[in-house]
């Protein structure tokens, strides 16, 4: 079998035609919206939502509603929670950040449980693309082509605000708003990679595309274009790989993702630049200068 | 731009009580006060950052709690920004552009060419596509510097511009802020550098908590004025703690 045979043929079937689609979308949606999720530091917050997002995807299901709307609905929940513990209980944002996601976790494995069907929860957890049918299909398509419009539009906004929130405030950006609607659209890949990678394996395709195109193009507003690439290479290069060897395909595909990490870094070898810019010196001491 | 009973509280802590003064058409004001003195919250007041009691108003103007900040612009510490964001300097300046029209759109045609005007006014035109993260500490300040001017504001507030600049960039700096004044921009600036206050400021407000002294620069920054803005301040401070 030639090459081109090995990447051509598995495709004949209509199966394997939408897990590809199905694997496209979240490698492209994952990480146009995770190079703002890396910038603002936001991966620690974006990865225990993952998890969280289980118990909203499981309440979904048992009540019969939209796996989506359960799915956002869990994330806003865990950043609400957060924010409460943070603000007004003074819990540290990490410890907040982990007990919650943790928690909803725990309560989304238990819902998932309540099921029936023991092979529920590892898809949900790892997924599976072999089992998509064409509506599911569908919606991660339009939901992929919200979330990377929504990436673009608010690209500039969101660079401002990341640079310098202090100062966006200061022309009216709402920071706020705009970090509840990052985490909104976060939410949003999450579910997108349900049936596809998993909510465990989403949150790599979110994050390493996005790490490695910021360590190979130096400027924030060319990293997204390049990050949906890598992240498309990771999805389809993924899926082949896993059907060739039968091996799982959500774990396949965050594999290959991490590996353009470890291929970025030894590309650009960022570890020979040493030296920071003077820009970013902190103020002087006060009493010295009088 | 008139101030009135401005005060900034943080739970129980007050950080500026009561301060009032005024500032006219083009006037450039030193703020000066030792650390934990009230200059940056003062600032962020005025920006609309804080939320504070009191009035302030620009030509007639209620800017307030955030309503209407457009007259004003605010240049953060240096510090507070994240350079090592690969954004180039001019994706930073054109963000000044957002303070007129819809904040969320994409920069228009005509946003990128304030921006260009900004650049060009402070002599850094030629580093519109650098990114910022490799820019000189002075570089970096006249970038903040060139993004609140594309704002088009009547009064710039500066928040320790000067602080980790070398002589030659502190010069620049001066010599831009004596220009933006001279065109009739109100500049107030929080500061250390008391030699750069007198060379360039015509008048300072000395503060600590409240205005301990406002008046001209030479007057307030003499020897006996520092003791007491720095030192006397201090004292009493110790003194009163049981």
């Amino acid at each position: 079998m030639t090459p081109v045979e090995l990447i051509i043929d598995p495709f004949q079937t209509s199966f394997m035609q939408r897990a590809l689609i199905s694997c496209l979308a979240v490698g492209i949606a994952a990480p146009a919206i995770g190079v703002w999720a890396v910038s603002r530091r936001l991966v620690y917050l974006t990865d225990a939502m993952s998890h969280a997002i289980l118990a909203g995807v499981a309440a979904a299901a048992l009540v019969g509603v939209s796996l989506v709307v359960g799915g956002i609905a869990a994330g806003l929940f865990m950043a609400l929670i957060v924010a409460l513990l943070v603000i007004r209980v003074k819990v540290p944002e990490d410890s907040a950040i982990g007990v919650v996601g943790q928690g909803l976790f725990a309560v989304g494995v238990i819902g998932v449980g309540l099921l029936g069907d023991p092979r529920a929860l590892s898809h949900v957890l790892f997924g599976n693309p072999l089992t998509v049918t064409a509506g599911e299909v569908a919606v991660q398509v339009v939901m992929a082509v919200v979330i990377v419009i929504t990436g673009w539009f608010l690209g500039p906004v969101l660079g401002i605000s990341t640079f310098d929130s202090t100062h966006a405030r200061t022309v009216g950006v709402r920071v706020g708003l705009l970090d509840t609607g990052l985490i909104v659209v976060l939410s949003m890949v999450v579910v997108v990679g349900l049936t596809s990678v998993g909510v465990l394996m989403a949150i790599t395709l979110i994050t390493a595309p996005a790490v490695a195109a910021r360590l190979v193009v130096p400027r924030l507003s060319h990293s997204m274009p390049l990050a949906c690439a890598l992240g498309s290479v990771a999805a389809v290069g993924g899926l082949l790989v896993s059907y060739h060897f039968s091996l799982p395909t959500g774990p396949t595909i965050a594999v290959l993702a991490v590996s353009e990490v470890a291929l970025a870094a030894l590309a650009t070898r960022p570890w020979v630049h040493r030296g920071e810019s003077s820009a970013a010196r902190p103020a002087g001491s006060a009493m010295s200068a009088v | 731009m008139e101030v009135t009973g401005l005060g900034v509280s943080y739970g129980g802590h007050v950080a500026v009580h009561d301060v009032s003064f005024e500032m006219a058409s083009g006037e450039a004001v030193a703020l000066v006060g030792r650390n934990g003195a009230g200059k940056s919250s003062l600032l962020k007041a005025l920006a609309g950052l804080e939320h504070s009691a009191g009035n302030v108003i620009v030509h007639g103007i209620h800017c307030h709690h955030g309503h209407g900040v457009a007259p004003i612009a605010y240049v953060p510490q240096r510090s507070s920004a994240r350079w090592e964001l690969s954004l180039t300097v001019a994706e930073v300046v054109v963000a000044g552009c957002r303070a007129r029209g819809s904040r969320w759109r994409r920069p228009s045609a005509e946003d990128r060419d304030r921006a260009r005007e900004a650049l060009q006014r402070f002599g850094i035109e030629n580093l519109r596509d650098r990114p910022v993260g490799a820019l000189s500490g002075g570089q970096a300040q006249r970038v903040l510097l060139a993004r609140a001017f594309a704002q088009e504001p009547r009064i710039l507030l500066l928040d320790e511009p000067f602080a980790g600049l070398d002589s030659v960039s502190a010069t620049t700096l001066s010599d831009s802020i004596t220009d933006l004044s001279m065109r009739g921009m109100s500049v107030l600036c929080a500061m250390h550098e008391l030699a750069i206050a007198r060379e360039v400021f015509p008048r300072t407000i000395a503060l600590d908590q409240v205005i301990i002294a406002n008046g001209p620069t030479p007057l307030v920054l003499n020897a006996e004025g520092v003791e007491q803005i720095f030192v006397g301040s201090v004292m009493s401070k110790g003194r009163s703690t049981p």
